[in-house]
Formats: structure tokens, C-alpha cells, sequence
């Protein structure tokens, strides 16, 4: 299979490593993951259904990380702040009763001004500190969070002026600990339904596949996001980007504000991340008030590091493949510990040893990999790659 | 590079294909008996072990019949794995009914999952984190100790221990939780009704930047400053679970009065804080673990300065759960029958419970029962 399509010029097994070593990261991943699938005998019904909806429900918040890289910024960890405001949107619909695919849409409307301004206050900060923007990213993360408790929980139902028994704590100061997303619950999964609603189930003989359902308009959305991230990339602006994000210093020299390039890299991003945790709580139907957003960063990070992306060079790809693979080591992980174990809590063990620790893994194997690199452009000459391997800012 | 990549992701795709027909074969020959299964989702012994070693118990008494398995010790970020437990112990037809104790947040969403592809499932909750109202709504059978009732009847216990005031450790989170804000405004009511003063203080949250570590800390260094600031005779309490180890090994320390855990058990807190040994034959044998706490704290100068109940809530709710779970399935017990419930909660854990309900023939059912202070 493989002797078919690899081109025949220079030796097959050299070939195949090359890519194998350019596609390290997810293949180690993809290896993992069969592992794991094997190891927990997993029943494969259950597993996609599941991949499916995380799919679905992840997407969107991982594609939200591409813009920001390519502008040179890293990896983002504001994306936490986007998602408190989806939140607050989430929030100002359920006092106000708006239900379905009004709710949502109005949600969305809403996340943006809260986004807007959220991802501007970011970019100051992190336009302030240039070539530390993860960590100061994390860092604001925390803070924004230390703001968002103070005005959930004390601020509303005294400053803010809300009753709402549904919303609020018995005593009328502060929201509740849960908010019942019931009403818009699913809306967007299932805003295609009266063309098909998704579910798949098949028999032939032996063969059982499904039920699986597939959140169809998720996923059309993730395709939309998908498309305007690939557009955005060959426009004007894009190009700027990808220019301020290749040398920031070159730029500037070429007439483009880089500051201005990386505060919209940044706002656009945190609003992409507003709308991505709109529909990731929309799929799961609740919403823990104090901690929805508090790992998205982490996670959607994970997912995209996975796929095979570094702190540079992000693709769409990159964050697909990543989201599938992640997620599936995370169904199989607590399943495939607690089988080849056979304690259930050394499971949920196994399950963060492998989850955290595939984060470190991928950053190991991404240094090997450029380091990698580095030797081979030396070999053939420096000049080629002279823009890789430009310092960066 | 792109040829090399659609090469790469074939070959992906069709092991994944491979996988997927063998291992299909394999699950239905698996899932071929006609009997059911009880699953049962509880944490890990990382912050307290009542509810794990309360569904070991159920597994030791009823075997193969109990699939267990554990959500994420970080349920408050993890929602996604922790639905995924769940819908996990639901794929297998044979599970009819799933305990979760404790019903961290996320579990309202897991049941609704769970119950739009199998709605005859049966979910029993110990110690829901979410809204009453909401729990009642969705979960078959809620059991917890009854919070807002304990709001007075631990005052009076640290009253009765001889306490004249009153510290009540929490964090923004527990109290954003309607039945811990609502139990602390009771709480502080009944403190200025019987004479005790009310202290309120904030300690970090084991689940935020810190984690559990930085909280622990805090309460062993917090503990010595209130009782150089106060006196000897305060009570302290404490909304976490993290929290209780530190907080009994700083009031044997310094003197001060701890009358109930957030999760009232002897073996919540007790015998980390005292270096207690469970030995094999003391595991899941209450008399025996109390009779040796209550040793170890006469010995180190404790009498009548600490107190709980004489039975673990978190391991009742395992087990009383998993046993009332097998009566519904085997159609031998109505849920929404109070009488009936605590028959067998008593049954289980062979003390008298006082028990009542959020609602009129609801399921959410509120359990209190005497302490039992030690050294007296």
C-alpha cells in the first residue's frame, strides 16, 4: 500500500521515516490510541459515538488557537476569557428565558461585544509583553477569573440588579452554582433535524454500527469556522499576520502596525472562542458557573499540540486530527487503566498520567523534531531554510 | 508532503477500520446474558476514600453483578470525562441502573445523555452537588445528609462540646452551592440563638490555582492564629473534604473543639490525622475503627473535644444506593416510598437515621443521625 504512492526517487525506507518523523507527534498518538482501544476492549459503538460528539463540541474552541499562532503570538491561553464570555451571554439569555436557536443566536450576538472588549484588554497586555505571551496568557487567565467570581457572586443581586430565583442563590446575591441550560440545550446540534437528525444505525449480519449520533449543524458550523479561518488566512490581513508572526521587527520595517495586527489576531480569536464554548455548553446542557472555562485553555491547547502543531505552525489539519485524537485517548486511557490494571481508581490515574503527560510528550518530540530539522538544513545548505530559522521575537 | 500525509492517515483509518470489525465481533458475543448489572461511579481515594471503599463493599457482597469505575479527581474542569464515565457504564445493555456518589456537577447532564438513548435507566445519587430542585427533577433516588439540618444541630453540638464560638472555613465555590450557603445562613442564625459567636473564614479553594496542598496548609497555619486570637473554646468547621485532615491535626494541637466533618464519618479526616492503621478486619467494621479512634484521641489529650456520626455518609450512600438500586430493578421497593428507603438505609447501616424529603413524594431524600462524641 504504502510502496504504491510514496514516489520512487530515494530509498523507500527513508521516505517513509521522513514522514513518520514529520508526522511523529500524532502518529505516537494515533499508536497510543489504538493501544488503549485494544488494551480496554472497548466497545467501538460507544467509542465513536462519543468521539463524535467531542468532535463536535471541541472543534470549534481548538480552531479559535490557529489565528493567534500564525500572527506570531503563540499558543493562546486567553481563549479562557472568551469563553467567560460566552458564559456571561449563556448567562443573560437564562434570566431572560430565550429559548431553541433564538437563545443561541442571541447568545452569540451577545458574546461578541463581551469578547470585543475582552480579547482588546488582552492584546494590551499581551502586545506589553512580547515573547511571553503564553505565559502572561495563563497568567490573565487566572485574574480574569478572580474578576468573573467577583461578579457573579457578588456583585449580582446587589450592584447588578437581577431577582431570578432560577438564576440566583436563596439569599438573592450571586448566580447559582449550576445554570439548567435546558432551554437552549442541544439547539444547535439539532437545528438541522427536520432534514436529518443524525443518527446512525446499521446492521449488516454480524456488522453492528450505532447508534451514533451526529451533531449535524456543529458540524456544519465547525466546517463554516473551518472555511472563514482558510479565507481569513488569504486576505490582506492574513497575509500581514502571517508576515508579523514570520518577524515582527521585518514587518514593522514593511509598514504594517504590528501591534494592531496582533490585537485583531487576538480579538478575533477570543471571539471565535466565545461562540466555541456556546457550543460546547450547549452539547452538554449545564453549565458549572465558577469552572466551564477554567481548563478550555489547557485542553484545547493539548488537542491542537497533538495534532501535530507547534507554537508556530498551526494548521486546520492540525487541529481536526488533534481534537480526534485527544479526545479519543481520553475516552480509552480511564477504560484501558482500569482493564490492564483491574482497579478502577488506577484508571482515572492512568487516565492524567497519560493526559498531562502527552502534553509534555508532544513538546519533547516537537524539539526533536526541529532540532531534527535544524541538522538536515544544515547539511543542505542554510540558505533554503533561511527564514525558519530566523530568530523569532 | 501532502501525498506523504493522505499516506499516513490511510493507514491510520484502515487499522482503525481493522480494529473496528474485530472488536465488534468480540462485544456481542460478550453481552449475551440475560441477568442486569448495577453500575456505580464514585471518586478516588485522593480526597476521601467513604465512597470508594463503600462500592469495594458492594463489589465484595455482590461481585460481577457491580461495574465501578472513578471520575476525574478534577471533576469541576473535567465535566466531559466525567458524562463520559458515565455514558461509558450505559453503552453495556446489560447495566440497568448507575449509583453516582458523589453527584459532582455534570451529573444532571450525564443523566439526561444517558437517558435520551436508555430511558428506562435508573440513577441513584449520593450527595449531589447541583440544584435539589434540579437533581430531583432528573435522578430516580438523592440521598444526602441533611444539610440544612445540620446548620442547627452542629451548633448545638459545639455547644454541648463547651464552645462558645464558632468558625466556619469556606470559598466562594461551596458557597455558590445552594444547600452549603443555605446550611451557613442557618448556620449563623442559630449561633446568635444559643449565645455562640459566628466566625466566617475563607480558605483557599483545593480546587483552584493552589490546589489541595495550598488549602491544607492554610487551615494548619490558619487554625493556631484563630486560637491564639479566640481561645481554646471554638469549634471549627469545614465545608471540604481536603480540609478535615488538617483541621482535626491542628485542633489536637492547639486545643480547639471539632465537632462533625463536611462529610460526617470516623473515617473521613480521623484516621489520616491520627496515623491510624485500618487494618483488613477493621475495614468497612465501624464499632472497631470508632473504638480506635477514640484510643488513639483519649491518649493524645481530645476527650470530649471531638465528635461525629457513628456511621460514614459516604459509604452509605455506596452502599445503600447499590442495595436500594437492586430492589428497583427487581421490582421489590418504591423509590418515592420514604418509609421504605429508609428501611433499608437502616438495614445497611444498622444505626436509626431520621430521614425527610426536599419535596412532598419526591425523591430527594435528607438523612441526619446522632453523633457520637469521643472520650465520653
Amino acid at each position: 500500500m504504502q510502496e504504491k504512492t510514496a514516489p520512487p526517487t530515494p530509498r523507500l525506507e527513508d521516505r517513509i521515516l521522513a514522514v513518520l518523523s514529520r508526522n511523529a507527534v500524532p502518529v505516537f498518538f494515533a499508536v497510543l490510541c489504538l493501544g488503549g482501544i485494544i488494551a480496554a476492549r472497548l466497545d467501538i459503538n460507544f467509542l465513536v459515538n462519543e468521539v463524535l460528539a467531542r468532535l463536535g463540541r471541541n472543534s470549534i474552541l481548538v480552531l479559535s488557537l490557529l489565528i493567534p499562532v500564525m500572527a506570531g503570538l503563540g499558543l493562546n491561553f486567553g481563549i479562557v476569557i472568551g469563553a467567560m464570555a460566552g458564559q456571561i451571554a449563556l448567562i443573560i439569555i437564562t434570566h431572560y428565558r430565550l429559548t431553541g436557536l433564538t437563545g443561541i443566536c442571541t447568545a452569540a450576538l451577545l458574546a461578541i461585544p463581551f469578547a470585543l472588549l475582552f480579547g482588546w484588554l488582552t492584546a494590551l497586555v499581551l502586545n506589553k509583553a512580547k515573547g511571553r505571551e503564553m505565559v502572561t496568557g495563563m497568567i490573565l487567565g487566572f485574574f480574569a477569573n478572580g474578576l468573573y467570581q467577583l461578579v457573579f457572586l457578588v456583585l449580582t443581586g446587589t450592584v447588578i440588579p437581577i431577582k431570578d430565583e432560577m438564576l440566583l442563590l436563596s439569599s438573592g446575591i450571586g448566580v447559582r452554582n449550576t445554570v439548567d441550560l435546558i432551554n437552549v440545550a442541544g439547539s444547535l446540534d439539532r437545528a438541522l433535524d427536520f432534514l436529518w437528525n443524525g443518527l446512525i444505525l446499521v446492521n449488516w449480519g454480524p456488522l453492528r454500527l450505532g447508534p451514533w449520533r451526529v451533531p449535524v449543524f456543529t458540524l456544519v458550523l465547525t466546517g463554516l469556522v473551518c472555511a472563514a479561518t482558510s479565507f481569513l488566512i488569504r486576505t490582506r490581513l492574513g497575509q500581514q499576520m502571517r508576515a508579523v508572526g514570520q518577524d515582527s521587527r521585518i514587518a514593522e520595517v514593511a509598514g504594517i502596525n504590528v501591534d494592531r495586527i496582533r490585537t485583531t489576531a487576538i480579538i478575533i480569536s477570543t471571539i471565535l472562542a466565545s461562540w466555541g464554548q456556546l457550543v460546547f455548553l450547549q452539547n452538554i446542557g449545564t453549565m458549572n458557573t465558577y469552572n466551564s472555562h477554567e481548563q478550555v485553555g489547557m485542553f484545547a491547547i493539548a488537542a491542537l499540540l497533538v495534532g501535530g502543531a507547534t507554537t508556530r505552525r498551526a494548521t486546520i489539519w492540525n487541529a481536526l486530527i488533534g481534537v480526534l485524537l485527544f479526545h479519543t485517548l481520553f475516552v480509552v486511557s480511564p477504560l484501558a487503566g482500569q482493564k490492564i490494571f483491574g482497579i478502577p481508581q488506577v484508571g482515572e490515574y492512568f487516565r492524567v498520567f497519560l493526559a498531562y503527560g502527552v502534553i509534555a510528550v508532544a513538546l519533547a518530540l516537537h524539539a526533536w523534531q526541529s532540532s531534527l530539522r535544524r541538522k538536515t538544513a544544515k547539511q543542505h545548505g542554510e540558505k533554503e531554510n533561511s527564514l525558519e530559522s530566523r530568530p523569532q521575537d | 508532503m501532502r501525498k506523504n500525509k493522505s499516506v499516513l492517515w490511510g493507514i491510520i483509518a484502515i487499522l482503525l477500520c481493522v480494529a473496528v470489525i474485530l472488536l465488534n465481533n468480540n462485544q456481542t458475543e460478550e453481552t449475551g446474558s440475560g441477568s442486569y448489572k448495577i453500575g456505580i461511579a464514585t471518586s478516588t481515594v485522593s480526597q476521601n476514600e467513604d465512597e470508594y471503599r463503600g462500592a469495594e463493599a458492594a463489589i465484595a457482597k455482590y461481585g460481577d453483578l457491580i461495574k465501578h469505575v472513578t471520575y476525574p479527581d478534577n471533576f469541576m474542569q473535567e465535566q466531559e470525562t466525567f458524562i463520559a464515565q458515565i455514558t461509558g457504564l450505559a453503552a453495556d445493555p446489560a447495566v440497568k441502573a448507575i449509583v453516582i456518589n458523589q453527584g459532582v456537577p455534570g451529573t444532571v447532564a450525564a443523566i439526561r445523555k444517558v437517558k435520551e438513548t436508555r430511558p428506562d435507566m435508573l440513577f441513584l445519587v449520593g450527595e449531589p452537588h447541583e440544584d435539589p430542585p434540579m437533581v430531583e427533577e432528573y435522578a430516580d433516588l438523592a440521598l444526602i445528609p441533611d444539610n440544612p439540618a445540620r446548620g442547627e444541630s452542629i451548633p448545638q453540638l459545639a455547644k454541648e462540646m463547651g464552645a462558645t464560638k464558632l468558625l466556619h472555613y469556606s470559598f466562594p465555590r461551596h458557597m455558590s452551592l445552594v444547600q452549603l450557603a443555605e446550611r451557613r445562613d442557618i448556620m449563623e442564625a442559630e449561633c446568635e440563638k444559643l449565645g455562640l459567636e459566628f466566625i466566617f473564614v475563607n480558605a483557599p479553594d483545593p480546587m483552584g490555582e493552589g490546589g489541595v496542598p495550598a488549602s491544607q496548609q492554610f487551615i494548619l497555619e490558619d487554625v493556631p492564629r484563630q486560637v491564639a486570637k479566640y481561645g481554646k473554646d471554638i469549634a471549627v468547621f469545614s465545608t471540604n473534604c481536603a480540609m478535615q485532615e488538617p483541621l482535626i491535626v491542628a485542633s489536637l494541637q492547639t486545643g480547639a473543639i471539632f465537632p462533625e466533618q463536611c462529610c460526617p464519618s470516623p473515617t473521613h479526616g480521623y484516621p489520616g490525622a491520627l496515623g491510624l492503621e485500618i487494618t483488613e478486619e477493621m475495614k468497612g467494621n465501624f464499632p472497631a475503627i470508632v473504638e480506635a479512634i477514640n484510643k488513639e484521641i483519649s491518649s493524645r489529650g481530645g476527650d470530649g473535644r471531638f465528635a461525629t456520626w457513628p456511621v460514614a455518609s459516604g459509604y452509605l450512600q455506596s452502599t445503600a444506593c447499590v442495595e436500594l438500586a437492586k430492589l428497583a430493578i427487581e421490582k421489590k421497593i418504591d423509590l418515592k416510598d420514604m418509609e421504605a428507603v429508609a428501611k433499608v438505609v437502616e438495614e445497611v447501616t444498622g444505626a436509626s437515621m431520621r430521614f425527610s424529603r426536599l419535596s412532598d413524594n419526591g425523591c430527594f431524600y435528607m438523612f441526619l443521625s446522632d453523633s457520637l462524641i469521643f472520650g465520653e
